[in-house]
């Protein structure tokens, strides 16, 4: 196999399973065969009623991971692309603007990268109330620096071409250089990196929520394992089979198609651009 | 003779189409001679370099024979090729900068050639390393081996490449660009040194610098776009050059009053039909549009590709 | 020079983790006091006017700010962190009698997924698009796609629980005396091995892919094909001339990646209820006991700052290209 074939497969196989659990999140109210509130007999095993059984207080729990997919990738999706928007426009400020304004900003991304970033939110979680909201704003707060740091230098890059140059020479105010010339270099960089941040909050969502940190309304699947790993001796039953398991596979996956899809866009765009994948739960 | 390059092809397939880095080139050097391969950026003489050394990736197609001292460069295992480059075929790689170790010491990086070829253990092998970066004219040789190449200047960096590729003792040098990016007293600098120290041996000079062929060469072969346009005797190809590309070339000269050859040179992977020459050749005529001319040898040991020589 | 930047840049780091753990309480909705105290923050402590104010005056939060701030200072300056709401301890002793644990734990999975990393990611790049490099990669990718969790808890389920092979969790055997410290050693490996192994294999991703990068980058060099043209062998080549090389950039991310292994040491933990300090915080996390949890936060994240600042000192030991600028 070639590398552009196992690229071709791997991003395929990534876009398939990101599919298939973004049509599950939307259509959520019509797949779930239950509300994932209402209480039925509790612990019970699958069966045809409950495919995959019913938790300690009686809810189903393939309604529950059902719409935890919902919970999940909301949280991801929404954090990612807030995240890379105002990454994308402080790297752009950063890496025009060579003055005052540019440094302080590159600091401030070198200081955000060396804290360690997990630590802060699980502390930030444990002094806020529990709700989805405030993981969302805790996550954007410290995901847009990557992207930063990444816009920047790409922009410093481009501008030492003649092209940002020439049409400068020829009249063109920044913010037309900025919109026509930068930005659409910079787009594929940021696409990919906002898959990896998607799988990046994806994992520390689920991290954050197993610590008991996460909505326990609006359950993810983070939340729904932790709550079975609490459930007293679960591990001696066989309750973990379709309890635990299915919310901790669907973390798994969702983290797998980004990565394969992730991976086939970056050696598509450049083989050589390098890129950490933070494995932080 | 001690290299003898028949028919030699050398192909990449790249996603965009087949590149004809090398294509169809014959060229011998004789012992102790020194052959000039000039031409435009692009038209092949490192893949050349690099095909004559077998250093290209195992994907390349490459046809022809190459025989180097009645064995077939091509024919031999890698394990015997390894043996040979560095000791018998040195290659002096184009770009000191990059193509020196950044993280390694200049000394160790000669020694290690000699002590893979000559079996020489670590002291006499980085005593040796010294003695070649004296040869080469590096002031206090033994202070510099323990230093790394950034602190190096770009006319050191392309001594201590000298260093390396003579350290075996080679009977053949091909040297890929030894003087560009050089400033003018630097470049003669370099020039002196190749001339002194490859006085005994063969040597493949590879450039776009007339000035260096012509203090270096005994014999100069043009190439453009893949192939080889003229060959001859180094003045023969200053006093009376007979390819409309060879003209232009030596026309680029600062001394000639610097006139550019019009046009670009073409895409390696679509070649123009006929001559390849032709659509930036003055008098193109029609048969150049049509048929691809052949080498032939209009005077003794001077070769020419052009209907009209 | 270079060292004199580096080291007021990591001062100031530190100065800014000081800051963010001081204002913690003082800034987060909720009364400050109630952060002390170890009330339920969302219901105010019932108390009278007066003792209120003797409570604030208690713990200084009756001065201003800046007062606040030096007090805080100068008690860091002496390692005191506070008390414990529920342990009614020194922050700093709870925390030093969780950290050998934590230590033996990241230490030991450190010293073993960071050369495997490398290696198999150089490995991997070396034999680019052959077999053997296809099949690394997408079972590392694969693998790499579990939060350790579940990877942790499935290995308790199958190791622990059904094969019987390891503990189902902590570091030994409680209550248990030992005939000699032979015995006792091999009860803690006994215990450490799922647990470090989850580690290894839940972090092990991010190091394969640098040094594969890395690696990569390395491979289409100039001085790679130097190296050839004098007839090294590849192996050779690899060992002296690519793989130095391709660890710069390694040792860059060096401290990150250890920062995340320090984080995911708090979900290993608390999976094999592991009585190190990621345990330690989950607990006070449940407890909202949020003097011990802003002592481990301080705690982890000056390890981690000092990791870095141990990172790029490597780096200038490894890259000469640095030290001269
Ligand atoms: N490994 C390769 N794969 C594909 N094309 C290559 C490869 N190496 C060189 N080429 C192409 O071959 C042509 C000749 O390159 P080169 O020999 O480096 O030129 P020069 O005469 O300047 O030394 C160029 O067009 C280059 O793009
Ligand atoms: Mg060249």
């Amino acid at each position: 196999m070639t590398g552009v074939k196992v690229n071709n497969v791997l991003g395929s196989l990534g876009l398939g399973i990101l599919a298939i659990l973004i049509t599950v999140a939307i259509f959520a109210p019509q797949i779930a065969p239950y509300d994932p509130h209402d209480t039925y007999k509790w612990m019970e095993r699958p069966s045809s009623e409950h495919l995959l059984g019913t938790n300690d207080v009686g809810n189903d729990i393939l309604s529950e991971v059902i719409y935890g997919t919902r919970v999940s990738l909301f949280i991801a999706f929404t954090v990612s692309i807030t995240a890379i928007i105002i990454g994308t426009a402080l790297g752009l400020i950063a890496g025009y603007s060579s003055g005052v304004l540019g440094f302080l900003i590159m600091r401030i991304v070198d200081i955000f990268l060396t804290i360690p970033r997990m630590v802060l939110i699980i502390v930030l979680a444990a002094f806020l109330t529990q709700s989805i909201w405030n993981l969302i704003v805790i996550f954007i707060i410290f995901g847009w620096m990557m992207t930063a740091r990444i816009v920047r230098s790409e922009v410093l890059t481009l501008r030492s071409q003649y092209y940002v140059d020439s049409a400068k020479m020829l009249g063109g105010s920044d913010r037309y250089i900025i919109w026509r010339h930068i930005l659409p270099n910079v787009v594929p960089l940021v696409v990919v990196q906002f898959i990896m941040e998607a799988s990046h909050v994806i994992i520390a969502e689920a991290g954050i929520s197993f610590l008991g940190l996460g909505d326990p309304v609006a359950r993810s699947w983070g939340t729904i394992f932790n709550y079975a790993f609490e459930y007293p001796n679960i591990i001696l039953s066989d309750a973990w089979m379709w309890w635990m398991l299915p919310p901790g596979l669907c973390i798994a996956a969702t983290v797998l198609g980004l990565t394969f899809v992730g991976y086939a866009l970056e050696e598509r765009l450049n083989p050589k651009l390098k890129t950490v994948v933070g494995m932080e739960a | 003779m001690i290299l003898k390059i028949s028919k030699l092809k050398t192909h990449f397939s790249t996603p965009d189409g087949l590149v004809r880095a090398v294509d169809t080139i014959d060229l011998s050097i004789r012992e102790r001679e020194t052959v000039g391969l000039i031409g435009e950026t692009g038209c092949g003489k490192t893949v050349l370099g690099l095909t004559i050394t077998r250093l290209l990736q195992s994907s390349t197609t490459v046809k022809g024979t190459i025989i180097y001292k009645e064995t077939n460069l091509l024919k031999i295992s890698e394990t015997e090729m390894r043996r040979i480059r560095g000791d018998e075929i040195a290659m002096i790689l184009q770009n000191p900068t990059t193509s020196l170790n950044p993280v390694m010491r200049v000394g160790e990086q000669i020694a290690e050639v000699i002590r893979l070829h000559q079996g020489l253990n670590k002291k006499d092998a980085a005593e040796k390393a010294i003695k070649m970066l004296g040869s080469v004219r590096i002031p206090s040789p033994s202070q510099r081996a323990n230093e790394y190449p950034h602190e190096f200047s770009g006319g050191m960096k392309q001594r201590v490449m000298i260093a390396m590729g003579l350290a075996c003792n080679p009977s053949l040098i091909i040297a890929d660009e030894p003087t560009k990016g050089l400033d003018v007293t630097i470049k003669s600098q370099i020039i002196k040194l190749l001339k002194e120290v490859t006085k005994e041996k063969a040597m493949l000079l590879i450039t776009h610098d007339l000035s260096v062929a012509r203090a270096l060469c005994d014999r100069i072969a043009l190439m453009y776009a893949g192939e080889l346009v003229e060959c001859a005797p180094a003045g023969e190809i200053f006093d009376a050059p007979r390819h409309p590309y060879t003209r232009g070339f030596l026309g680029s000269l600062p001394r000639n009053g610097l006139v550019p050859i019009p046009g670009m040179s073409p895409s390696l992977i679509n070649l123009p039909q006929g001559c390849r020459f032709h659509p930036r050749c003055a008098n193109a005529k029609a048969i150049c549009k049509r048929k691809h001319p052949g080498m032939t040898e209009i005077e003794d040991g001077h070769f020419v590709r052009c209907f009209d020589a | 020079m270079h060292y004199i930047n580096k080291l007021a840049y990591y001062l100031v780091i530190i100065l800014i983790i000081l800051s963010i753990n001081f204002f913690l309480p003082r800034a987060m909705p909720g009364d400050p006091l109630a952060y002390v105290l170890g009330e339920n923050p969302d219901m105010p402590i019932r108390m009278t006017e007066e003792e209120r104010e003797m409570k604030l005056a208690e713990y200084g939060l009756d001065k201003p700010l800046p007062e606040q701030y030096v007090d805080y200072m100068i008690k860091l300056s002496k390692g005191d962190l506070g008390h414990s709401i529920y342990y009614k301890n020194p922050v700093m002793d709870e925390i030093l009698i969780r950290l050998k644990w934590t230590l033996l734990l990241t230490g030991t999975a450190t010293v073993i997924y960071m050369p495997l990393g490398i290696f198999l990611g150089a490995e991997s790049a070396w034999a680019r698009g052959k077999k053997k490099d296809t099949l690394s990669l997408i079972t590392i990718l694969t693998v790499s796609s579990f939060p350790s969790f579940v990877l942790g808890t499935l290995f308790v389920i199958f190791f622990a629980f059904k094969l019987g092979l390891f503990p189902l969790g902590c570091a030994n055997t409680i209550g248990a005396t030992y005939a000699n410290p032979l015995e006792e050693a091999l009860d803690i490996l006994h215990h450490l091995i799922l647990p470090v192994a989850t580690l290894i294999i839940a972090h092990i991703g991010g190091t394969y892919l640098l040094m594969r990068n890395s690696m990569l980058s390395v491979i289409g060099a100039d001085y790679i094909l130097s190296a050839r043209a004098k007839g090294l062998s590849e192996r050779y080549i690899l060992n002296r001339h690519a793989i130095r090389n391709a660890l710069l950039p390694i040792v860059t991310m060096a401290a990150l990646t250890i920062g995340f292994m320090t984080v995911g040491t708090i979900f290993v933990e608390k999976v094999f209820a592991y009585p190190g300090i990621g345990l330690l915080l989950y607990d006070s996390v449940l407890r909202r006991d949020y003097p011990l949890i802003q002592g481990i936060f301080l705690f982890i994240s000056i390890f981690v700052v000092l990791a870095n600042f141990i990172a790029d000192m490597a780096y200038v030991w490894l890259d000469p290209r640095v030290s001269d600028e």
